[in-house]
């Protein structure tokens, strides 16, 4: 087990104050997004860690921004596109 | 027609036209699905990018370097008509507290296998542009807060609010298709 002198850690951290759920939910986006920094990024953590109540709803959210992430990927070029832009840089090579 | 310029041309084509798709892709979501609009958008890019060709470094990203200057196109153009309110109507909405209705139905998240990603697309393109840029740019172009930010010449607050607010209407739109598949009650 640790010894007294050796400095408390990670989630025993006393002095650290906790997160409340709506704390903790309102910073979701900036969680999921990584825009959080190193200390706050920890707390969310934490709290996470140990709340039944929000962590299926950051995951939801994991799960929704990475279904949004992944849109609009397969879009073509029109037909037609691509020869006004070749005609485009003919022009502009004269 | 000097046969260096023609070469350069041709290097031009060689590196640039196969990134067509990504770049009309990225028009296309940030003009709101505007066809006419996203094909100027992309006309304008390459005639920019073939001026500077000497200036792009080779072996460097490409892609990357076009759809830059296909996003810094688009925003010079939106800063110039940014005079328009948003919506008043779109704010009261987007705060209703039904926002959490599709977790709720659904907190596994299970539509996200099942919807249709036109529906979702039609969506983001009916946001109101300063909520459907921002989304476009950190959702779909992976740019962080402050990128945002310094692109539309706004607070990283309000990249904040209009990305929380974008998303619970696009997850309210998504509960709305949800339910009109049956998928749930
Ligand atoms: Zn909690």
């Amino acid at each position: 087990m640790t010894e007294c002198s050796t400095p408390p850690t990670g989630a025993e951290r006393p002095g650290e104050p906790k997160l409340s759920c709506e704390e903790a939910l309102a910073r979701v986006y900036e969680y999921l997004d990584g825009e959080l920094g190193a200390a706050d990024h920890d707390a969310v953590r934490r709290h996470l860690e140990k709340c039944r109540n929000c962590y299926p709803h950051f995951d939801f959210e994991r799960l929704f921004l990475d279904y949004v992430h992944e849109l609009g990927a397969g879009e073509k070029a029109r037909p037609g596109l691509e020869d006004r832009v070749r005609e485009m840089l003919a022009a502009e090579t004269d | 027609m000097s046969i260096p310029a023609e070469q350069r041309r041709a290097e031009f084509e060689d590196e640039a036209l196969i990134h067509l798709d990504a770049l009309f892709g990225l028009a296309l979501r940030l003009s709101g699905g505007d066809e006419p609009r996203a094909e100027d958008l992309v006309q304008e890019t390459m005639l920019k990018a073939y001026r500077a060709w000497d200036r792009f470094e080779a072996g460097t990203n490409c892609r990357a370097w076009l759809m830059t200057i296909l996003r810094n196109t688009f925003i010079n153009q939106f800063r110039k008509q940014k005079s328009r309110p948003v919506p008043v109507e779109f704010d009261q909405l987007a705060e209703r507290p039904s926002s959490d209705a599709l977790y709720e139905a659904d907190p596994e998240g299970r539509i996200f296998d099942h919807i249709i990603d036109d529906q979702v697309i039609a969506a983001i393109d009916e946001l109101p542009e300063e909520f459907r840029v921002a989304v476009v740019l950190s959702d779909l172009e992976g740019l962080s807060y402050q990128e945002v930010a310094e692109l539309m010449d706004i607070p990283v607050g309000t990249v904040k609010s209009r990305l929380f607010r974008a998303r619970k209407r696009l997850q309210g739109r998504l509960y709305e298709y949800a339910v009109e598949m049956g998928y749930v009650k």
